[in-house]
């Protein structure tokens, strides 16, 4: 808070009720005629937008308080009604209060002892920290407890039953009683009576929930928009305090004038209506208030509930400045923590700068450039130089700079001057992609400021936003006090986010073609040439030397290999040793003699054996990575994701890469096994419907015919499908780029290239074959009751053969099942995550480590019963003990043999394979709401 | 790990008082669950303390798990316990870390990439169970019954090899109505009901024409009615003749348990390493516990030669309980709350949400989880999150009110006189604010020298 050095805070909020006095008291004026404006179009006096309410018209004075459109708040005004009417928020406060009071008395229907019994255990649930919930329970009891009294124990008065007619009003023993009865009989209730029935007598009577005076709004709460037409439309509150006004004068007269019983009856009733519809349209039992065009009005419960009421949509979250939002782009030359912002949005975002004897000389220069800088440098390539928008001066006066007064601003440019500079390079920014699920959706970056029209990001941070370039927007948020610069730079930096507070692994990191590009540099005896090398280290930033040569060439130059050149990217003191993705697993493991090449060795940051393929640099699995960011803080690792990156990238361009639908070309050979296996597998399904039919299939345990049946069938295709992949598999080598792809892990699994090549497969929709559609068939094309492969949804072709007609029907039904899950999921998950925030947003770690919510009541004695950052943590263990061993032990043979053993125990993630899926999948505009139903 | 005085006992188990196992049992289930310290590792909690710094125990444990059956010298193991020491303060959380919000985005954020596929086979092909997301958000609704419930029974170690025992078990628990095993007829002209067993399934189901017959005759409703000598089939008699009762009673009868515990509709069993397991759809902890099956029991009916010849040899086998009770599982938290408390529910809690995030290839660190399940269990009993659990008990009427049900809030905090003490998360956003977590907890106050 920089409130101009006046820190305050407001500490807390009492809530009360509103007494008829007080509406009155704090009235500014009372109104009494129904129309709003004039004939030339001015406001009536004591009319819905009399003056003393506030001014919402510009060149207008208030009233009240004499000040000019938003300057003045506004003041309430107040309507006498007519007669009594309840208040529809409290019907049931005031059924309860009938049913524990004596119609008589007045007083609680209960005996001396059990009221202070019920006292006591009111105090009793508060001491124990019991919540409102907790109270209403037991105030709940008090009334039962009153309400099953037949006769008052103070008066002796018998009681009668009052029951409610929904929605206000009470009927006692077949009468009806009229608000004004109900005022009285709560009248009659004494102080101390309220307090066992949970009332607060100091900020509350109950005959202040049947209304006589209502409050009215100002008129800034309810501004009427003048149309292009010229026309008034008024806003839904001042049209339901106009109905409310009409008949309330109509009442007044009626009843003054003696009308008959049964028409102020009526009219009473009428008056009842519109309050109660003036306070919530959607009371049930009531029809709603409608506005002419037939659209139900918008009243005051109206305006607060729901995802888009006050509370949700302007108190919780607020519409900000200083934030612009664009189509992002890639760019890989920039560095994880950067953000490209195009010219035009830099120069409508700027910082305050206060001026001082140390940056007074740089303002001045910079506001001499104007709001449009465009300096041309010597070698005629414009540069982007920060301008000025405005210059604050300390009276609260803003200068707008232009270029003409641009050289007269900057002269008279003093100490305690605010000016708004531009944005330019190195400035810190937030940076968000929506849903923002993790904390990882917004963070720190620095401007880069460039030409262009889009935001451009470093396709490393694209994971943690889950933002991909298919059209995507994001959004950033220029920071405008010195504190949240700090703040966001300590703590919000895309380096600092590294680490997942999740699960404790890596989620930024090398992907797609950065995976194939440090596989492509480093598999096998991958050798480049002094060019090559040159053209791969251009970008990359090194404080190694090139080693030498580790060959030379069939042209006798040297050649480096690529292994050497990704050494050059480590840190010196780096040892590790691991197995890549591309590991098949062999047994026994042959370590450094892999002849896959996939067990990574590192020594002192020499790295001479295996691939660096995901599993070492990749997105959530980059075990490098992981490392550095532990053992070599941000900066290191920061530096070395950029390296990867540019590393990767000289490799795929040197290399060449490319991928298509040729990839999946296999031989006529395997087609024709293909085929067969499958041609095999349908006509063993066909042999086990028959055994259904025949009634031979044996019937597993547990199980229907019928599922039996499926079971064996799904399993039989299964195999097939699995089959067909097998073989496919066996024509694709790592010769071939998808399947490079797909096995260093960069884009794309085996089973999608043997749907590929191979089969499809079973479709099926709730885990089960199709079967739906019509009568016990699922197409046409098929004879009623045939249970065989083909008709139940199996696609025997793969996606490069094409597939029949028929498969196609199937697939998309498959593929449907996908969609409507996907929308399902989102919503789902997206309200039950706000419930777990909403329920868990009060709860940090204490200074002793103990876990509270801000009543300071503990949840936890010890963070996670070991106290240890989740995020700190090595894949959830408090610490690294395998680590701490050899760096204490050195080299005791015996120990380090078993740590060895159990350092290859599986990696946390299968992660990205789950991803990969669902990664095209995107779902616009999701509503979150599902629960919001009202159970009031 | 909790706070959880003298109101932690959960009423209504505590109420029906019987379920717990016996207390020779319970104390076989302490000594697995926390097991023996080692040699190792004592030597090296002696050493911690003689340095004066803590470890928690899981890591001491691990240390001493690797070091086991190796030489090493007590400098050695300082040296040790001294970087680990240094590195466990390293990794220690920071004070005023939302925890609470960092745990929440932690388990929604991998919400959208879960599976809504509500049934899965887990384990048991022959088992549905509910899976992916609907379960994971049927957990945090603290839901009264699962979708799908389901027990895992183990049984006593020394007899999980034996497949007709634990056939002959699982035949025990399973319920099985009287559909199951005969077919009613009813016969208008005499005013009876027959019932016609089917031989077949009555042995399959382990149940005499006399056992059902035993049955029948006392249930509720039927007493006295029930014939006595047929062959083959059991007649029951209406007294008076009413076409009313005659309904009545053939319903009664059809609705009869024959056998079995409540609500467990199938047994499955499995084999796992060597052990039979039954898994059971459906599920019933309180009875399961408290379910009196012994070995001698099972011989009896089943092999008369081997009992008197175990009764002669080992005797206290015969008594022996068949079903291993401290190792009974269930997916209905609600139920554990009920049997055995909010700690064990709390534990159910992690345990569930874990289990289901880790089916679907999510990693998820269990601290997150924890918090969520203490959370949940913090006043003593299980609660949801949502606005009818935490969210709607929240202290700040703000935050309800922001929440759900928002004029409800607002007006009831009016009558009750309610003051909102702005130090929730939610409040302070509201008023605008900072928040009393992370840097908005703390404050730097800068006293500027007087000027003279």
């Amino acid at each position: 808070m920089i409130a101009r050095g006046v820190s305050k805070r407001i500490s807390s909020i009492r809530f009360a009720l509103l007494s008829p006095e007080e509406i009155r008291k704090m009235s500014a004026v009372k109104i009494i005629t129904a129309d709003t404006y004039d004939d030339d179009g001015f406001p009536i006096d004591m009319g819905l937008m009399d003056l003393h309410l506030g001014v919402i018209e510009p060149g207008l004075r208030c009233k009240t308080c004499g000040r000019k459109v938003d300057e003045c708040p506004g003041h309430f005004g107040h309507i006498d009604l007519a007669m009594n009417v309840i208040h529809v928020g409290y019907v049931k406060e005031i059924k309860k209060l009938l049913d524990a009071t004596c119609r008589k008395c007045g007083r609680l229907l209960l005996t001396k002892e059990q009221t202070d019994e019920f006292k006591k255990s009111l105090e009793r649930v508060e001491e124990f920290g019991g919540d409102v919930a907790d109270l209403g329970l037991v105030t709940k009891e008090t009334v039962r407890e009153a309400a099953s009294k037949a006769v008052c124990p103070h008066c002796g008065a018998t009681r009668t039953k009052i029951t409610l007619d929904k929605p206000t009003s009470f009927r006692e023993e077949g009468h009806k009683l009229t608000p004004k009865e109900v005022r009285e009989r709560l009248e009659r209730i004494p102080d101390l009576d309220l307090i066992p029935l949970g009332l607060d007598p100091r900020v509350c009577r109950p005959e202040w929930m049947v209304l006589t005076a209502l409050p009215v709004p100002p008129v800034t709460v309810r501004p009427s928009i003048t149309l292009e037409s010229g026309d008034r439309s008024e806003d839904d509150l001042t049209h339901k305090l106009v109905d409310v006004l009409r008949i309330n004068q109509r009442l007044r007269e009626n009843r003054d004038a003696g009308a008959p019983q049964l028409i102020v009856e009526d009219l009473w009733e009428l008056l009842q209506y519109h309050v109660t519809t003036y306070f919530d349209n959607q009371t049930s039992g009531l029809p709603p208030a409608r506005h002419r065009s037939g659209r139900p009005l918008k009243t005051l419960v109206q305006r607060l509930k729901g995802k888009e009421g006050r509370f949700r949509s302007n108190l919780s979250g607020k519409r900000v400045n200083f934030s612009a939002r664009t189509v992002i782009s890639p760019d890989p030359l920039i560095s994880i923590n950067e953000v490209g912002v195009p010219v035009a949005a830099a120069k409508e975002l700027t910082i305050p700068l206060t001026v001082s004897p140390y940056n007074i000389d740089a303002l001045k220069e910079m506001i001499r450039r104007g709001p449009e800088p465009v300096t041309v440098t010597g070698d005629g390539k414009a540069r982007y130089l920060p301008g000025v928008n405005y210059v604050i001066r300390p009276d609260g006066r803003r200068i707008k700079v232009t270029d003409k007064n641009a050289e007269q601003v900057a002269e008279m440019l003093e100490f305690n001057f605010v000016v708004e500079r531009h944005l330019t390079d190195g400035d810190i920014v937030l940076f968000n992609r929506q849903p923002s699920l993790h904390r990882m959706s917004m963070m720190g970056h620095q401007v880069r400021v460039m030409p262009g029209k889009t935001f451009r990001l470093s396709l490393s941070v694209c994971p943690p936003y889950n933002a991909d370039f298919d059209g995507d927007e994001m959004n950033l948020h220029v920071l405008q006090s010195e504190e949240a610069r700090a703040e966001a730079k300590v703590l919000m930096k895309v380096q600092e986010h590294i680490l997942s507070p999740r699960f404790g692994g890596p989620v930024i990191g090398a992907i797609h073609d950065h995976i194939t590009g440090a596989f492509l540099l480093t598999y096998m005896n991958s050798m480049f040439n002094k060019n090559e090398v040159m053209l791969i280290l251009s970008m990359v930033k090194s404080h190694r030397d090139l080693p030498k040569a580790v060959m030379t060439g069939p042209d006798g130059k040297p050649r480096w290999s690529g292994k050497q050149l990704f050494s050059l990217i480590l840190p010196e003191t780096l040892n590790m040793a691991f197995k890549s993705s591309i590991c098949v697993n062999c047994e026994p493991c042959l370590y450094e003699k892999c002849d896959y090449d996939a067990y990574v060795r590192i020594k002192d940051g020499n790295f001479d054996v295996g691939t660096m393929d995901e599993k070492a640099v990749g997105a959530f699995k980059g075990k490098i990575i992981d490392k550095l960011a532990r053992d070599y803080g941000s900066d290191t690792v920061r530096e070395f994701i950029d390296n990867v990156t540019k590393l990767s990238i000289g490799a795929i361009m040197v290399r060449g890469f490319t991928t298509g639908i040729a990839d999946e070309d296999i031989p006529e050979e395997a087609k024709k096994r293909i085929s067969d296996s499958l041609e095999s597998a349908v006509s063993r399904v066909n042999e086990l419907v028959r055994q259904y039919k025949t009634g031979e299939l044996e019937q597993m345990p547990g199980r229907s015919m019928e599922e039996t049946l499926e079971v064996e069938v799904m399993k039989v295709l299964g195999k097939a499908r699995d089959g067909a992949g097998d073989i496919a598999g066996q024509y694709l080598g790592m010769e071939n780029s998808a399947v490079i792809m797909a096995k260093c892990g960069a884009r794309g699994s085996m089973l999608n290239l043997s749907q590929m090549a191979g089969c499809i497969g079973q479709q099926a929709v709730r885990g089960e074959r199709l079967s739906r559609g019509y009568w016990n068939r699922t197409l046409p094309h098929f004879k009623q009751g045939d249970l065989g492969a083909e008709a139940r949804g199996f696609v025997k072709h793969s996606y490069k053969d094409g597939l029949t007609p028929t498969e196609f029907f199937f697939h998309s039904m498959g593929g449907r099942e996908g969609i409507v899950d996907t929308a399902v999921r989102t919503s789902r998950s997206g309200y039950m995550q706000r419930r777990l925030i909403n329920a868990l947003e009060d709860i940090k770690v204490t200074e002793d480590r103990t876990v509270r919510n801000t009543a300071d009541s503990i949840v936890q004695v010890l963070y996670g019963e070991d106290g240890i950052d989740p995020s700190r943590s090595i894949q959830g263990d408090a610490v690294d003990v395998d680590g701490i061993l050899i760096e204490a032990l050195g080299d005791e043979a015996q120990i380090l043999a078993k740590i060895e053993e159990k350092r290859f125990s599986p990696y946390a993630t299968l992660e990205k394979d789950m991803m990969e899926g669902q990664e095209e999948e995107e779902s616009e505009e999701v509503d979150y709401d599902i629960g919001e139903g009202d159970d009031q | 790990m909790k706070q959880s005085g003298g109101r932690s006992a959960p009423k209504r188990g505590a109420r029906k008082g019987k379920p717990q196992p016996g207390p020779a049992e319970l104390e076989k289930y302490i000594e697995r669950s926390t097991g023996e310290r080692s040699e190792m590792q004592k030597r090296l909690l002696k050493i911690l303390k003689e340095m004066e710094r803590k470890l928690p125990e899981s890591v001491v444990e691990s240390v001493a798990e690797r070091l086991e059956g190796i030489e090493v010298r007590d400098s050695t193991l300082k040296k040790i316990l001294q970087k680990a020491c240094d590195r466990y303060e390293e990794h220690l959380i920071d004070p005023n870390e939302s925890a609470g919000i960092v745990a929440a985005q932690s388990i929604g954020e991998p919400g959208t990439q879960m599976t809504m596929r509500t049934f899965h086979y887990a384990g048991v092909a022959e088992i549905n169970v509910t899976l992916g997301l609907p379960r994971l958000i049927e957990i945090v609704d603290a839901r009264r019954a699962p979708s799908t419930p389901m027990m895992e029974v183990h049984l006593a170690p020394s007899l999980a090899g034996d497949r007709d025992l634990a056939m002959w078990v699982s035949n025990k628990i399973e319920t099985a109505s009287l559909l199951d095993v005969a077919s009613l007829e009813t016969d208008i002209h005499n005013m009876r009901v027959h019932v016609l067993p089917d031989s077949e399934r009555m042995k399959r189901k382990d149940i005499t024409l006399q056992g059902l017959r035993d049955v029948l005759a006392q249930s509720r409703g039927l007493k006295d009615l029930v014939s006595e000598n047929d062959r083959d089939s059991i007649t029951i008699q209406i007294p008076d003749p009413s076409f009313r009762v005659l309904h009545q009673k053939s319903e009664i009868t059809r609705d009869t348990k024959i056998k079995g515990l409540d609500g467990i509709t199938r047994a499955v069993l499995r084999k796992e390493g060597g052990e039979y397991v039954i898994y059971t759809e459906g599920s019933n902890l309180e009875e399961l516990l408290s379910f009196d099956l012994t070995y001698g029991e099972y011989l009896g009916a089943t092999d008369k030669a081997r009992y008197t010849e175990i009764a002669e040899s080992e005797p206290a086998r015969l008594t022996m309980q068949v079903i291993d009770k401290t190792k009974v599982r269930t997916n209905n938290i609600e139920e554990i709350y009920s049997v055995l408390g909010v700690e064990a529910a709390r534990n159910a809690i992690i345990e569930e949400a874990s289990k289901t995030l880790e089916e679907q290839g999510l990693v998820v660190d269990i601290r997150h989880i924890m918090l969520v399940a203490d959370m949940m269990t913090n006043d003593g009993s299980v609660k949801a999150i949502g606005r009818h659990g935490i969210s709607g008990r929240k202290s700040s009427v703000l935050a309800r009110a922001a929440f759900e049900i928002t004029s409800t809030h607002l007006l009831r905090a009016a009558i009750i006189g309610e003051e909102d003490m702005l130090d929730g998360v939610a409040e302070n956003i509201i008023v605008g604010q900072p928040v009393t977590l992370g840097t908005g907890a703390v404050n730097v106050e800068y006293m500027p020298e007087k000027k003279v």
